[in-house]
């Protein structure tokens, strides 16, 4: 049962809708705009779920994943993580779902359709 | 001459006095060669005397005896290496002088007798005739294939039916072959860099430098049986040379050894040859592009003034023309030639630049803005599922809708761009309305009327969309700014009709029209009516259009306002 969640997005406007809206929903929401701090913030913390964007300012979200490793095994990765990102060549499809992870691809196409995927 | 090489002065039983030529020092440390076990001696001292002379290194021994060999360090360590094996009494007696003695006769036998078929030859003589020979092939041939060719008339090598080279510049993608079987058929081939350096390696790690061709299977030697090899390995290629009787009987030392002193000597032409044969490739290569280049030009290489000019450039040149030189530093001059052609073709790569400058313009901004638009369009949706006032809710609406329709014209453009000169099948009613959509605010005062005939709203062409929609786009802004300052109802009509080989669009508008006088000028270069213009709107349209095997026309009529005919092949 997904209780907290975490976004990772350095679109301050995109990572604070996303926040109101699954806060709305009824999940403990925690946000970061930075790659760096949010490996933090895994290591520091049990998320349930960590809504992760691609193209962060400092590192990749695919770093981020990386570093998270050093906690969740790769299974519990394909889990717990769900990728969001507007760059979808095939370079990173291919990368994305070598971790066995959700993908999303921005814009959403419908809004409550991705809102579940993230969720469940 | 003083040697400053730093003496060693422990003297044991595997040391050799030596004196060396600075240059000689200087060789061997450059190349890290092992010199721990020699002792430096004045000239007069020392058991060893080397010297280097025209490339050749000089050697004279205690005794008085004195030989040469090719200069290389191979020779020398060799020379060095059995001194001191032999010569292992540190004191010299009478015993050692006369092992020393025998030494010298090793060394001049090995070196010498492997050169001499006939016991009773006079060694010198047949070394200088080898030297001769070499050099005379050498400066015989003047191309790599003859100089490989030319390696079967050394003396000794007169008995052997192929001579090959398998060489592999840096840098290259593939080592080539080249050379002559049965003295005179030529044979050439390509081969894998891959396969060529393990090829490579084997010759170098052979310390016989005989084998069997049925060793290298991936190599497909043009011949079968034993073969000599040797390998060069220089600064700019490594060579392997290749000699055979075509058969499988065992070379001989002496054949191995003479093969090995032959390549030696022949080295530094190798090296010539390759140097100018590729030098000469690149300008034949280069002969090749320009020859068909669609720009008049000439080209001169400012070292030996040579020049040569394409077809076209020759052809402007019988028209006499205007002429202007266009300089391009570099090793050649490059000579660019006026004339409508010329201009025809900067229009073109002009054109071409723009648009994939365009093209790039919009992939970046497509990718910067997709993000900051979904943002706001989070928002917004957010914003509208919460418990909002019908006019707050109305403007969150607005947003969205405005956000919507900002994607759809970025997607537009990039669509538009992105495909380049790709023909595809594309519906010419589509390319109308996007022409349209483009020039919306340009056109915003104008009535427009578009009519299709003979069901050419359902049309669809074989062109690049892209074409279509940029002379389109630029037929409709002309109209819109002739007709800016027109107090009058301005009018755009677009009619649209087709026959059995051509769909034709004709844009037409009530502005003020052209002029007799300016229509004669209206597809030239340059010629624009605006102040704003560059005048390159109708060449680059109808340039495009007669791509596409159409034509762009202006259509002479009564009425008032300018009419053009843009017809398209279907």
């Amino acid at each position: 049962m997904i209780k907290t969640i975490l976004v990772i997005e350095d679109e301050i406007l995109i990572q604070q809708s996303l926040k109101k809206l699954l806060e709305r929903k009824g999940f403990s929401v925690d946000v970061s705009a930075s790659g760096k701090q949010a490996i933090t913030m895994i290591l520091g913390h049990n998320y349930d779920r960590i809504i992760c964007d691609l193209m962060l300012q400092d590192i990749s979200g695919f770093d981020v994943i990386e570093e998270s490793k050093k906690k969740y095994s790769v299974e519990e990765i394909g889990q717990k993580f769900v990728i969001m990102t507007a760059y979808n060549s095939p370079q990173v499809l291919s990368k994305a779902s070598s971790y066995n992870c959700k993908l999303l691809n921005k814009p959403f196409d419908n809004l409550e359709e991705a809102i579940r995927l993230m969720t469940v | 001459m003083e040697n400053k090489y730093n003496p060693n002065d422990k003297k044991n039983a595997q040391s050799l006095t030596v004196f060396m030529e600075n240059s000689i020092l200087e060789f061997l440390n450059e190349r890290k060669v092992s010199l721990t076990h020699l002792i430096f001696q004045s000239k007069d001292a020392a058991e060893l005397v080397l010297l280097k002379k025209n490339d050749r290194l000089w050697v004279q021994f205690s005794n008085g005896e004195f030989c040469d060999f090719p200069f290389y360090e191979k020779n020398i360590t060799f020379l060095l290496s059995k001194y001191r094996s032999l010569d292992s009494d540190p004191s010299p007696s009478a015993e050692s002088l006369e092992s020393f003695t025998r030494t010298v006769e090793i060394i001049q036998k090995k070196i010498f007798s492997s050169i001499s078929l006939n016991p009773n030859d006079n060694v010198k003589d047949l070394w200088d005739e080898i030297i001769k020979k070499t050099n005379t092939i050498s400066h015989e041939s003047h191309s790599l294939r003859s100089l490989v060719e030319k390696i079967l008339d050394v003396p000794f090598l007169q008995s052997f039916e192929s001579s090959l080279i398998y060489f592999h510049l840096k840098g290259q993608t593939k080592a080539e072959m080249i050379g002559t079987r049965w003295r005179g058929e030529n044979v050439n081939n390509f081969l894998e860099v891959k396969e060529f350096n393990s090829f490579f390696n084997s010759i170098k790690k052979s310390k016989i430098k005989t084998f069997n061709s049925g060793d290298f299977p991936k190599i497909n030697l043009p011949f079968n049986g034993c073969f000599l090899a040797k390998e060069i390995l220089s600064k700019k290629f490594s060579l392997i040379a290749i000699t055979s009787r075509h058969d499988f009987l065992p070379y001989s030392e002496k054949e191995i050894s003479l093969f090995e002193t032959c390549i030696d000597l022949l080295e530094p032409h190798f090296d010539r040859l390759i140097d100018q044969e590729f030098s000469d490739q690149k300008i034949s290569d280069l002969r090749i592009c320009l020859k068909d280049f669609p720009l008049p030009l000439r080209v001169r290489d400012q070292q030996t003034g040579t020049m040569f000019i394409n077809d076209l450039f020759r052809s402007e040149l019988q028209e006499k023309d205007i002429f202007y030189n266009k300089k391009i530093s570099g090793p050649f001059s490059l000579d660019l030639y006026d004339s409508d052609e010329l201009r025809h073709y900067a229009f073109d790569l002009f054109h071409f630049q723009r648009i994939s400058l365009l093209g790039e313009l919009l992939n970046t901004l497509r990718h910067e803005l997709s993000n900051p638009l979904f943002g706001l369009k989070l928002g917004a949706q957010i914003f509208n599922t919460l418990e909002t006032k019908d006019d707050d809710r109305m403007i969150m609406l607005e947003i969205e809708k405005n956000v919507n329709r900002c994607q759809q014209i970025i997607e537009n453009f990039s669509n538009l761009y992105q495909i380049q000169t790709d023909k595809k099948s594309t519906n010419l009613k589509q390319m109308i309305d996007e022409s349209l959509l483009l020039s919306k605010s340009e056109t915003r005062q104008l009535s427009k009327h578009v009519n299709y005939q003979n069901d050419s709203n359902q049309l669809d062409l074989n062109v690049p969309q892209i074409f279509v929609v940029q002379i389109l786009f630029n037929l409709i802004i002309n109209a819109a700014q002739a007709m800016r300052t027109q107090d009058t109802r301005r009018e755009l009509w677009i009619d649209v009709d087709c026959d059995e080989s051509f769909a034709t669009v004709i844009v037409s508008d009530n502005g003020p029209g052209i002029s007799d006088e300016k229509i004669s000028q209206i597809f030239k270069p340059f010629f624009t009516t605006k102040s704003q213009g560059t005048g390159l709107g109708l060449v680059l349209s109808r340039n495009l259009a007669l791509k596409m095997d159409g034509n762009l026309e202006f259509i002479k009529n009564d009425s008032q306002g300018a009419k053009f005919k843009l017809s398209l092949p279907i």
